[in-house]
């Protein structure tokens, strides 16, 4: 078929030139030959552009050569020419033809490599997205091993109690006698207690942070002082705080902040608590609210204890993590419900503020800092929060 | 001073080792806590107390490193306390040589039926055991050299393998056995994953010794963990 087309297309452009007849002379002739076999050699390679090039030198020959007609050739000249015609078509037409099969084996190349980018883009979406899901399967197992431990460990403690005190009562005992003191009874009913409310709290701070990731955190903003936001923890946390020094430190002419202050209240008492928790007994707790720029009030509040290293600042308020188990600062201190700090970041965040760790004075202690916008008179309507930091899914 | 059996606890749960320390002496031990296996170490050899009870996940040294510190200078039996989903600590716990495990939550009874056990097992004369030629024990009774048992007075018949595997359980009585310990004990080190022989071999032994081989009450099932053989009053 090229083959047959090349033929073709010789002879057409040989009919045209010799309908034209004396206005063309032999240079022409040549040339729109030439073009002819460079345009087969282009358009169907060097096979067809080699038989394009010998048809054109026999066509050149039998029709514009003189004598004209037959396959002799008067002038030398003219031979010197036919010679030169053929040499120049069928180099012509063989490098035209390998240029074009080089931009096709390019443009093969190109289009293979295009395509392996592709599976390998796609391969590595695959992996990164089975990598994530198993980042995720891992950190859900890590919650819920956190979970179920600090729902077993006040649950094992009752549990012994109980049996222990239940023994006694029905005055079971397979070997040794049972001797359980008035003294020993009230310890044993005291960790029960104790041991209750610590799984009350850690079922009230989970439906807390369920609700803050779940995006159900309801502020109900209105305007409040931030002195009285900071007295109304203390009062609730004035239990705790017994043995320490609390020193306050409010700016005079504080702005009112409009804030939901229960919410705000909340994370005070939690700072309180944890400062209380982790400082030694007789140290100081300063609590310090000051304006931070025009917009923006920053409080903070800072123990005298062992303060938290600083790798693990960022971390604390992960839900779950315990600088004193998780992060190896090992302490002989109670350590908490690792959902103190995770919700105070929620509400905090949820307020459009930041909340972060510091080193405390002489670069001791832990000082906790937070700040929340004063809040606009605009806004009216309350704010349903979803915490991205920490989602849980 | 008393002789009261000693029982020293680690826990890093301060809660916990009140009401173990409450709950062990009210039944007439004398009892010492440590909160965590750093502690636990160091009373252990200035108290050389008859029991240590710990707690696996503990800050420092936790329940695995105590296990394996203590079995370095010491035969003391050795209770885990362990949650649910721990089985593979617990698994590594014994195979370290703890004697038992206790999951939490526990009652105390529970506890201290583990507690009674365990000591009687290390009052219990373990020592010219190579002498012996006659094992008694509950309703069995075993002649190591003729290599003749007999279950409730009844005479059976055991493979060597059976037979083996039986005077291993007697031995240890009592004690939770993982199937690494009794595959290392019975068919060497390289079998120490091949469970299935160990399920044969106890499935046969069964039909062999048990009243009632559904409802064994002599080679009893830990489940993922091992066995654990009672030779009955």
């Amino acid at each position: 078929m090229r083959y047959v087309v090349a033929t073709l297309s010789v002879g057409v452009t040989t009919l045209v030139l010799k309908l034209l007849g004396d206005h063309v002379n032999a240079a022409t002739v040549s040339l729109a030959l030439l073009l002819n076999v460079l345009f087969i050699a282009t358009r169907w390679g060097s096979w067809p552009a080699l038989v394009a090039s010998i048809l054109a030198m026999l066509c050149f020959n039998f029709f514009f050569l003189p004598p004209f007609k037959t396959f002799n050739i008067a002038a030398t000249d003219n031979w010197i020419a036919l010679v030169a015609f053929l040499v120049t078509a069928v180099t012509a037409g063989q490098l035209s033809a390998r240029a074009k099969k080089r931009a096709e084996e390019a443009e093969l190349g190109k289009r293979e490599i295009e395509r392996l980018y592709g599976e390998l883009r796609d391969a590595f979406e695959r992996a990164s997205h089975a990598e994530a899901l198993r980042q995720s399967e891992k950190l859900k197992s890590a919650l819920l091993d956190a979970v179920t431990h600090d729902l077993r460990t006040p649950l094992t403690s009752i549990k012994a109690s109980i049996t222990t005190l239940l023994d006694e009562v029905r005055g079971r005992s397979n070997e040794a006698p049972v001797t359980l003191d008035a003294e020993s009874k009230v310890e044993m009913m005291e960790v029960i207690d104790e041991e209750s409310d610590r799984l009350s709290r850690f079922i009230n701070g989970l439906i807390e942070l369920a609700r803050i990731e779940a995006g159900e955190l309801q502020l109900r903003r209105r305007w409040g002082a931030v002195d009285e936001i900071i007295s109304t923890a203390l009062d609730r946390a004035e239990p705790i705080t017994r043995q320490h020094h609390v020193e306050l430190d409010i700016e005079k002419e504080l702005p009112g902040v409009r804030v939901d202050e229960r919410a705000v209240s909340e994370v005070v008492y939690t700072l309180i608590d944890n400062a209380a928790k982790y400082s030694s007994k007789g140290s100081t707790i300063r609590i310090v609210a000051r304006h931070a720029g025009d917009e923006s009030i920053q409080m903070s509040v800072e123990d005298e204890g062992r303060g938290i290293p600083s790798d693990l600042r960022d971390r604390v308020f992960d839900k779950f993590f315990r600088a004193t188990r998780d992060g190896d600062v090992s302490t002989q201190q109670p350590s908490g419900t690792g959902m103190g700090l995770a919700i105070a970041k929620g509400i905090i965040e949820a307020h459009d503020g930041k909340i972060w760790i510091e080193s405390g004075a002489g670069d001791k202690g832990t000082r906790v800092v937070f700040t929340l916008p004063i809040g606009d008179e605009e806004i009216v309507e309350d704010v349903k929060y979803s915490a991205a930091t920490v989602e849980m899914r | 001073m008393s002789d009261q059996p000693r029982i020293l606890v680690v826990d890093d749960e301060p809660q916990l080792t009140r009401v173990l320390r409450t709950g062990l002496k009210s039944r007439g031990y004398d009892v010492r806590a440590a909160a965590d296996g750093l502690a636990g170490f160091e009373a252990f050899t200035n108290w050389h107390p008859d029991l240590v009870i710990t707690d696996l996940a503990m800050p420092n040294v936790d329940g695995l490193e105590l296990c394996r510190r203590l079995r370095a200078i010491s035969q003391v039996p050795i209770i885990v306390l362990s949650a649910k989903g721990e089985e593979k600590t617990k698994v590594e716990a014994l195979d370290l040589g703890a004697d038992d495990f206790v999951t939490k939550p526990f009652g105390i009874d529970e506890l201290l039926a583990r507690v009674r056990a365990s000591l009687r097992r290390a009052k219990a004369p373990a020592t010219n055991e190579a002498a012996q030629t006659i094992l008694d024990a509950g309703d069995f009774h075993v002649d190591l050299e003729s290599r003749e048992v007999t279950v409730r007075g009844k005479p059976i018949h055991l493979t060597p393998k059976e037979f083996d595997l039986l005077v291993y359980f007697i031995r240890h009585s009592g004690k939770v056995l993982t199937h690494r310990t009794l595959l290392a004990a019975l068919w060497g080190g390289n079998y120490v994953e091949q469970n299935e022989y160990l399920r044969v071999f106890v499935g046969n032994l069964r039909k062999k010794l048990e009243p009632e081989v559904a409802t064994p009450r002599y080679i009893l099932t830990e489940p993922w963990i091992g066995y654990r053989f009672d030779p009955g009053v």
